[in-house]
């Protein structure tokens, strides 16, 4: 560990982030008329924004690595991955097998994501939720939802 | 227009039974969510915004203000019991608050936080009266040129009085920007980075962003952190704090809700910054310092008086201007357009009775939350008892749940998803998400009165300078970035933000 590295990782990453995002923009924008700035096209604003979400980028990649070096604290994926899986379990199962089921699957996968969760008492809170849920939403709110797959 | 005219169309409003009902709702929600960690306002607003519409907008919003300013409240007492701050804004309430909790003196702290928001509630209530009739009669000599001025001069401000890194604020705002761009260009009906997507032809919707952003990506980091929660088991009593305390934190109370009232009002402000601040000034010019972080009431009356009033003033620019000062206020302007009511300087003459019925029942729901919260504080402080493994499964359901129902669509939940893994991102690089939400609710609007403000000058980018109060405002964007720019000021507010 004596050798001295270089670079702030935390800079490194946000500007690499905003030149994909500028580049996706310019490519995604590139058939729009861009017109003068006294007649814009539907171009003109996303090219100028694109431009400076650009510059914005190279700025801080450029500082980041001529920072001292700066670590980012290690993702922990398990969090990431079991709340994104839940979010997805809910979009894939809502409209089709219903708020009961959907709102079963995210609660207990989404408790994957902590080592504390207990199994149990996860199902069973689960069922308690999904009960709430659509007693509220559905029956109280009027969210237009199936309940069940059937 | 005379100020008692409005407050009584105000209260008038405000004390129907139904409205009564919603602001009573409204704050015992966000007292709830004030009190538990790792939920804050935003999310829940975001959440309660589609069951929304169905009820008349005045309804919806007082339900909705009653929210933020009822998490304020709750925000105070975890952290006096707990020492863990509710809300962002209820940090520096720990310092003194739970010092206090701990010699025993937990009933007069969680009262005088209590009175002092009550306190600092009435009197922003009354600037808001106050402030409101000239700021919008100024705001009706507005056009686009003005208008233009006055959005860039607040997304800037909102990014100098934010939290953290000032370049990566103003990133941010562009990001907001590039996102809110996305849709059916308005004048030409061309298609926008919509990539064939129908549900992004009308824009892409906030809330998803706003749930993904700050509720998920918030749960995701949290799993990381070491879990830490223990409650002060003491009982709680003499809920009646004696004449000396209330003595000694007058003076504090009245300080901080004029600092509350001052920043709340500034683009930026807020609930977030005012408490720090007044702690500071009162820290400095308190006679007994050395009390301060050893259980000194004027430590709590200040910092809650101060985010209380600034959750309420930073209501004004909205009201007014219709330019939100932070990100929740940007979700309220969500929630107007999606009422069908555009904010701006009209919205006053329009709508007199939402905003004089919304600023009285502020008043109203403040003297609630003053019943609510001290004879009943038994109860928030058992909702503690709830464990985190249980809470964030049931935020994400509810995340899940509040996005589908914006719209019924399951286009949104995965847009939601896409936005919790980018916040979490974020979260990791240092980059606050405020202010890409403040982007996005006004960057149809910027790109609008741009077009429009080109159109009546004919592409001459000098009118923005030649016009007084558009020059007026542009001048204070430009002062804004100079002192920014210059280092002791620099690192004078990395302190105060650091503290």
């Amino acid at each position: 560990m004596a050798e001295r590295r270089r670079g702030d990782l935390r800079d490194l990453l946000f500007g690499g982030f905003l030149i994909a995002v500028a580049g996706f923009t310019a490519a995604a924008t590139w058939s729009l008329r861009v017109g003068t700035a006294a007649n814009m096209g539907p171009g003109y604003m996303p090219r100028v924004v694109a431009a400076l979400v650009l510059a914005f980028g190279l700025f801080f990649v450029i500082r980041g690595a001529v920072a001292a070096f700066h670590p980012i604290a290690p993702p922990q994926p398990r969090g990431v991955v079991f709340i994104l899986a839940a979010v997805a379990a809910f979009a894939l199962l809502v409209t089709t097998a219903g708020l009961m089921i959907a709102a079963v699957a995210t609660i207990v996968i989404a408790g994957f994501a902590s080592r504390e969760t207990r199994p149990l008492e996860t199902v069973l809170f689960g069922g308690a939720m999904a009960v709430g849920a659509v007693l509220l939403f559905v029956q109280a709110l009027k969210l237009p939802v199936p309940i069940w797959p059937w | 227009m005379d100020l008692f005219g409005n407050l009584a169309l105000g209260l008038a409003t405000a004390v129907q039974p139904v409205n009564l009902l919603y602001c009573l709702i409204g704050v015992v929600i966000g007292t709830a969510i004030g009190v538990l960690p790792g939920i804050g306002p935003i999310p829940t607003v975001a959440l309660l915004l589609p069951f929304t519409f169905g009820l008349d907008p005045t309804s919806a919003f007082i339900l909705l203000a009653g929210i933020f300013y009822g998490a304020q409240y709750g925000g105070s007492t975890t952290a006096i019991l707990v020492n863990v701050p509710g809300e962002t804004s209820s940090v520096v309430t720990c310092l003194d608050g739970h010092e206090m909790a701990q010699q025993g003196r937990a009933g007069p702290a969680l009262a005088i936080a209590a009175i002092s928001s009550f306190y600092a509630g009435t009197i922003a209530t009354l600037v808001i009266c106050l402030l409101s009739v000239p700021l919008s009669a100024l705001a009706l000599k507005f056009t686009a040129v003005e208008y233009f001025s006055l959005l860039v001069l607040g997304l800037l401000a909102a990014v100098v009085l934010a939290h953290g890194s000032v370049m990566k604020a103003l990133a941010m705002v562009l990001l907001g920007l590039l996102l809110g761009l996305i849709g059916i260009d308005v004048s030409s009906g061309a298609a926008r980075m919509t990539f064939g997507i129908a549900e992004l032809g009308d824009g892409i919707d906030f809330v998803p962003v706003a749930m993904g952003l700050f509720g998920l990506a918030e749960i995701m980091a949290n799993l990381e952190r070491p879990p830490v929660r223990q409650v002060v088991s003491q009982k709680v009593r003499d809920l009646v704090p004696s004449v000396a305390d209330l003595k000694a934190a007058f003076p504090a109370m009245t300080r901080g809700t004029l600092i509350g009232s001052i920043l709340g009002v500034l683009p930026g402000g807020g609930a977030a910054l005012p408490p720090f601040t007044a702690y500071a000034i009162e820290k400095k010019v308190s006679k007994n310092k050395a009390m301060f972080g050893h259980g000194a009431i004027e430590g709590v009356a200040a910092p809650e008086a101060a985010n209380n009033a600034g959750a309420q003033t930073s209501f004004i620019p909205l009201l007014t201007l219709g330019i939100p000062a932070n990100a929740l206020m940007a979700l309220m302007i969500g929630a107007l357009m999606m009422h069908g009511i555009q904010p701006g300087p009209q919205i006053m003459s329009e709508q007199p009775q939402l905003v004089w019925g919304v600023i009285a029942s502020m008043w109203v729901g403040n003297l609630m939350l003053l019943i609510i919260n001290l004879p009943l504080v038994g109860i928030w402080v058992s909702m503690l008892k709830i464990p985190y493994r249980l809470l964030f499964p049931a935020i994400a359901l509810l995340c899940c749940i509040g996005t589908y129902g914006i719209a019924n669509s399951v286009f949104n939940i995965w847009l939601m998803l896409g936005c919790a893994l980018v916040g979490y991102l974020f979260i990791k690089v240092g980059a606050e998400p405020a202010p890409l939400l403040l982007g996005l609710v006004l960057g149809p609007q910027l790109e609008e009165n741009f077009r429009r403000a080109m159109l009546l000058s004919d592409g001459d980018v000098a009118v923005f300078v030649q016009r007084p109060i558009s020059a007026g405002l542009l001048a204070v964007a430009a002062l804004l970035i100079l002192v920014l720019m210059s280092p002791t000021v620099f690192r004078k507010r990395k302190e105060a933000l650091a503290e």
